[in-house]
């Protein structure tokens, strides 16, 4: 009776409130401050992520690079295959590849794409994230509606890939499927996070981050 | 030949009698024609081969109709058209091979006719050979109707003669012929056999002079007069053929026939030549009318691609390009090229690739003919699986490959929109890093590289940007920028032209980014943005 019921409760669909939630193990930030904040200690595996920006620069690269970075190298510990990809879908600028190999992200397991339309960015990245060779997709849709997100996070959840959209700040007032939104502002010498939406969390603004 | 073979019977009977019945066992061993010399006791590697013989007695029916109705096949012999071949339908009603056309339409109105047509069942005869390929390296086409193959190191491959006769007339019956099955340790009595319609197997040699005795004199082909001639002789079976004495039969019938006899038995090498299909895969699928709907042709083009992997299954290939045409009665045919990132056979995953590209394509018109070019055949790289340690193999089956992912993206959104990036030794920041092409052989591609002790920026612009300075600071969107870190100074580069002389800063801006912006050391002073701190 009690195993038929935890199997139910370890379906990452069944929302229990913030407390259960917290079960489910997130990916570790590295910076202990945000961890804090997230349920499950990190960021959340199998989902989609928001970060909003007003300008590129300000540090939303940095916040994500510990994660990827052991993204990219660890060989996961559920079927001992190869570490996964990072594809970067539609990227503003060029990723730069040494400052990635500064913060220890492995060059050979990466992918670039450049769609040449929204659709495409759109496509590319569920193609991306349900491929399941990918440990995370980066895209920078220049916009993204409540079914796109929704297609996004269920593309995430099928190929247990963690999808990353940068978004511009006017989009916090969209309605969206994301398991976690936050807004980046710069504060100071450091970045300011507001968490909009944390699924299982509350939301919250840590100060002096980065 | 046939005009000697008609006339001597009865001089025949006179000159040979019935050999008594103890020579019968070796009559063709005792007795020394002139063809004797040529002809060794009993050829060695004879024990070691085995014949398989495919007899197509339908094919002119079978390669040449059109549609389900009742058909025949009818061929101008001096001037009238006689039905030369009739289905079943059609024999019912009374059509008869040898009767002239008129005279079956007559019996049956509706009968559908058709001109037999060389080249077609030349075609289908082909495609067959290539077919059989796969139970076999040596694949020879004996006749216009007859395949013979040599299958004595295929056997157990497929579990046994038997297994691998099934498999063989199950897929024959797929492709819709009617075919009669041999197997003889020489090819030529497989043949004979096949045409005699028994389903023999024989598997050594000690049992074939047995077998091949019994055999109508119908089986061997011979020209329709000698068989008469024979047949007048009381001659009916190939027994009784290798009863007469070997000098009269050579003086009477020609030396021909006689190496025939002894190539059926063994006692003389038979060789054959191999079939072989040509390397690269060319196939056209013609329609009938003109057609637009999308969902057709793309029905079409699966059925291509199913026989295109057949071609390359036989030969253990796979190809990485392929081109599909589309041709249309007015203008030029259409276009769709695929690529794959490694040596692909299978239907599905080009059908997958295909499916992608095939939504974007823009048909001009109707289309009347589809063809589809393969690439260069090249062999297939074996995938190597990871090891599951959970007894879970469904975990890694369910991955694909990054290979087919990147091939997807390509496939949809072009080969330069996909790539990777790779470091390259050099202080030069336009200069440290590569992007490459995913279908370019791209492992083990990043090199090591010296650890930086400067920060570099995530973010690079492709190009430099200048920015107007203000009383010798930059400034970056209005707003003077702030240098808090530097200078790095980097330059040279003499070895290719492209020298640099820079002083890299870090500098904030009031909106809170962080940008790499730098002075150019010559007389211009001037600055410019390289790129963010992301």
């Amino acid at each position: 009776m009690s195993s038929s019921l935890d199997k139910i409760l370890a379906n990452p669909r069944v929302w229990r409130g913030r407390d259960q939630a917290g079960r489910r193990a997130g990916l570790a930030s590295g910076y202990p401050e945000l961890d804090r904040h997230l349920p499950g200690g990190g960021w959340p595996r199998e989902s989609l992520t928001e970060v909003l920006t007003e300008h590129y620069g300000i540090g939303e690269l940095r916040l994500l690079m510990p994660a990827l970075a052991r993204l990219s190298t660890e060989t996961s510990t559920q079927d001992f295959t190869e570490p996964g990809w990072i594809a970067w879908v539609a990227p503003p600028f060029q990723p730069y590849p040494p400052a990635l190999q500064q913060c220890g992200i492995d060059l050979s397991r990466m992918l670039i794409v450049r769609p040449r339309d929204d659709s495409e960015i759109l496509w590319s990245a569920e193609q991306a994230l349900s491929s399941g060779t990918c440990a995370a997709v980066l895209l920078w849709p220049s916009m993204l509606d409540d079914q796109a997100s929704r297609r996004l996070q269920l593309a995430a959840e099928k190929g247990r890939s963690w999808a990353i959209a940068f978004r511009p700040l006017a989009a916090r007032r969209q309605p969206s499927a994301a398991a976690l939104r936050l807004e980046l502002h710069p504060d100071g010498q450091a970045t300011r996070v507001h968490i909009l939406k944390s699924r299982g969390g509350r939301p919250a603004v840590i100060t002096q981050l980065l | 030949m046939k005009q000697r073979a008609c006339k001597p019977p009865a001089l025949a009977r006179a000159a040979a009698p019935t050999p008594p019945a103890v020579q019968q066992d070796l009559p063709f061993v005792e007795q020394a024609p002139a063809v004797e010399a040529k002809r060794p006791v009993l050829h060695p590697q004879v024990a070691d081969r085995l014949w398989f013989c495919v007899w197509l007695p339908q094919l002119p029916l079978e390669a040449n109709r059109s549609s389900e109705a009742a058909t025949a096949i009818v061929e101008e012999q001096h001037g009238i058209h006689r039905i030369l071949l009739a289905d079943a339908e059609a024999s019912a009603a009374g059509v008869m091979p040898g009767q002239a056309a008129n005279a079956a339409l007559a019996l049956l109105p509706t009968l559908q006719l058709e001109e037999r047509s060389l080249l077609k069942e030349q075609q289908a005869l082909e495609g067959l050979a290539s077919w059989l390929e796969r139970f076999s390296s040596f694949v020879s086409i004996a006749d216009h109707d007859v395949l013979v193959l040599e299958i004595a190191g295929s056997v157990r491959l497929f579990g046994g003669l038997q297994e691998l006769r099934q498999r063989m007339s199950k897929g024959l019956r797929e492709l819709g012929l009617t075919a009669a099955l041999a197997i003889a340790p020489t090819p030529l009595a497989a043949t004979w056999m096949a045409r005699a319609g028994r389903r023999a197997c024989i598997r050594d040699d000690a049992n074939l002079a047995t077998a091949l005795r019994k055999l109508p004199l119908s089986c061997m082909d011979w020209p329709a007069g000698l068989c008469e001639a024979l047949t007048g002789m009381g001659v009916i079976t190939t027994g009784d053929c290798l009863r007469l004495p070997r000098e009269g039969f050579t003086r009477r019938f020609g030396a021909e026939y006689l190496l025939q006899l002894d190539r059926a038995l063994g006692h003389l090498p038979d060789p054959r030549n191999s079939w072989r299909a040509p390397e690269r895969f060319c196939v056209d699928y013609e329609m009938t009318e003109e057609q637009t709907d999308r969902e057709l042709l793309l029905n079409i083009c699966r059925e291509l691609l199913l026989s295109h992997e057949q071609f390359l299954l036989a030969r253990q290939l796979g190809t990485q390009r392929m081109c599909f045409s589309f041709f249309h009665l007015k203008g030029a045919a259409t276009e769709l090229r695929l690529g794959c990132a490694r040596a692909e056979r299978s239907a599905e995953r080009w059908f997958e690739l295909l499916g992608i590209r095939f939504e974007q394509l823009v048909l001009p018109g109707p289309v009347i003919a589809v063809r589809l070019r393969s690439g260069m055949a090249q062999p297939l790289q074996a995938e190597s699986g990871a090891l599951s340690f959970h007894g879970k193999p469904g975990v890694t089956a369910r991955r694909f490959s990054i290979t087919q992912l990147a091939e997807r993206l390509i496939a949809r959104i072009g080969d330069q929109s996909v790539q990777a990036a790779s470091m390259v030794a050099e202080h030069r920041p336009d200069y440290a890093w590569r992007s490459q092409s995913l279908l370019a052989d791209w492992s083990g591609t990043t090199l090591d590289t010296p650890e930086q002790s400067v920060q570099r920026p995530l973010w690079m612009l492709p190009e430099p940007a200048l920015l107007p300075a203000d009383s010798g600071y930059p400034v970056h969107q209005g707003c003077r920028l702030r240098l808090i870190d530097g200078p790095e100074r980097l330059e040279t580069g003499w070895w290719d032209e492209d020298g640099i002389s820079r002083d890299y800063y870090t500098a904030a801006g009031t909106d809170g980014r962080r940008l790499w912006v730098f002075r150019n050391r010559n007389r211009t002073s001037s600055w410019y943005l390289h790129g963010y701190f992301g």
